[in-house]
């Protein structure tokens, strides 16, 4: 039942190219582009403390771009569901008013913050900002690792499908020393299996690059002045207007448990 | 709704103090926390192997000290000494999660107001520090903890942000009623 109806609102909701995907990898094998765990695959994103990855021979050029144009694909996809996301937090933070109800203790990220001997004084909202990007951060990572688990037709999230969602986004680049090689080296064999759906049956959707779209919450004031709102500004004037796509397990998961107490409403 | 409980081998005790030494165990969240958390972006028949949440407590972690160490350095630069809320944005955008900054930054402002409250209530009260003992428990115990430690540092910034906040809020009405703006403002939730 559940997988007939995940696959059926898959299909509504215009997510009929992840399934195919999964079905291709899973009913033929492509022996080429061994090399690709050999490294994490770069993308040109513009960010400062990110060098990209130099890739010297053919054969890594070639699983370079094979994994590029999956990524493309992948992106597509996983917009549609960040979108669904970002929309869920902003309207789960705009309910937020008890700042003492926090879902991850304050004094363990206060120390996991102090490890750093540079760090000297903590102000107290700092701990409270990162109780709240955390958890945003670990539902990301996990939306994220979910679609591996996905593409490989299990119902269990394991220590691989993390290691694909980390090699196969930039900014969580930062992670690559806490996943072992050989979890890099499973996923290389993951990223061979999922690119073959592009050979027999290439994106029928244009690709461009849409920026997350978060609903404008605040007077236009709060953003002016800020070096931090000055770049927000910037995302909302090439903002491109979409219709919310409705994934519908998560919606309803997500407000029911994010929710303080207090505040739980009944979601029909 | 019941949460539906059907991840494989993860306890929901929030004490792993018999698999992990103490001193180990202060490095990462707790894993029940992590776990619930990881449960809310899934469907509900997903299930969660445990070396994926050890996994994710390790991730959370270097997150914390990423995100800290390029804040730490912009204090250096500007020959500050405390890593304030604005400082964790700003490099929470130069690393790359800059679509974390704008939920954060409504949620920093409203802890601001709140904090403005409290810190006028703290000097009525005249309240001594609290010791940051504990650890794994968290609510408003661990709250309080973390808002008297820095002690007159949090006076003279409730202060600053304050004003900060007041101005805000001049400007026009941030707190709406229940009409989400925005083509999300449906999804998921009909009223």
């Amino acid at each position: 039942m559940d997988k007939s109806e995940q696959t059926q609102q898959q299909h509504q909701h215009g997510m009929g190219v992840a399934t195919g995907a999964s079905q291709m990898a899973y009913s033929s094998h492509y022996p080429t582009a061994p090399m690709v765990a050999s490294g994490t695959p770069a993308v040109a994103v513009p960010s400062p403390t990110q060098a990209p990855a130099a890739f010297s021979s053919s054969a890594h050029q070639l699983a370079y771009q094979q994994a590029q144009h999956f990524h493309h694909q992948q992106q597509q996809h996983q917009q549609q569901q960040l979108q669904m996301f970002w929309s869920n937090q902003m309207q789960e933070i705009e309910q937020t008013i008890d700042f003492k109800n926090h879902s991850l203790p304050l004094a363990r990220i206060k120390k996991i913050m102090k490890a750093d001997e540079d760090v000297r004084m903590i102000s107290a909202e700092a701990p409270v900002i990162f109780a709240k990007a955390c958890e945003m951060f670990i539902l990301e990572l996990t939306l994220r690792s979910w679609i591996h688990t996905e593409e490989n037709k299990r119902r269990t999230l394991q220590k691989n499908d993390i290691a694909a969602a980390i090699s196969r986004n930039d900014v969580f680049d930062f992670l690559v020393d806490i996943i072992p090689r050989d979890e890099l080296k499973e996923e290389g064999l993951g990223i061979t299996k999922a690119t073959i759906p592009l050979v027999n049956s290439p994106a029928d959707m244009p690709y461009y690059y849409v920026p997350p779209q978060h609903p404008v919450v605040g007077p236009p004031g709060m953003i002016m002045g800020k070096p931090v709102g000055a770049e927000q500004a910037t995302l909302y004037s090439t903002q491109q207007p979409r219709p919310p796509m409705a994934f519908m397990p998560w919606p309803h998961t997500q407000p029911q448990q994010q929710q303080p107490p207090q505040h739980q409403q009944t979601d029909s | 709704m019941a949460d539906s409980d059907n991840d494989s081998g993860g306890a929901h005790n929030g004490g792993k103090g018999s698999e992990m030494s103490p001193r180990e165990q202060d490095r990462f969240l707790p894993i029940a926390n992590v776990s619930r958390i990881m449960k809310k972006a899934l469907p509900a028949n997903a299930k969660i192997s445990k070396d994926a949440k050890e996994t994710v407590q390790e991730c959370v972690s270097e997150f914390i000290s990423f995100i800290t160490g390029e804040a730490s350095d912009k204090c250096q630069r500007e020959k500050r000494k405390t890593i304030n809320g604005d400082d964790l944005l700003w490099a929470m955008t130069t690393l790359g999660f800059e679509d974390y900054v704008e939920p954060l930054k409504g949620y920093l402002q409203r802890f601001r107001e709140m904090e403005g409250e409290k810190t006028v209530a703290a000097r009525d009260k005249d309240a001594p520090p609290l010791t940051n003992a504990t650890n794994s428990a968290y609510e408003s115990a661990n709250y309080a903890a973390a808002a008297a430690v820095p002690g007159g540092i949090m006076m003279h910034q409730g202060h600053v942000y304050g004003s900060a906040g007041f101005h805000q809020v001049a400007g026009g009405a941030i707190k709406g009623g229940p009409a989400y703006p925005g083509p999300g403002s449906n999804a998921g939730r009909p009223r």
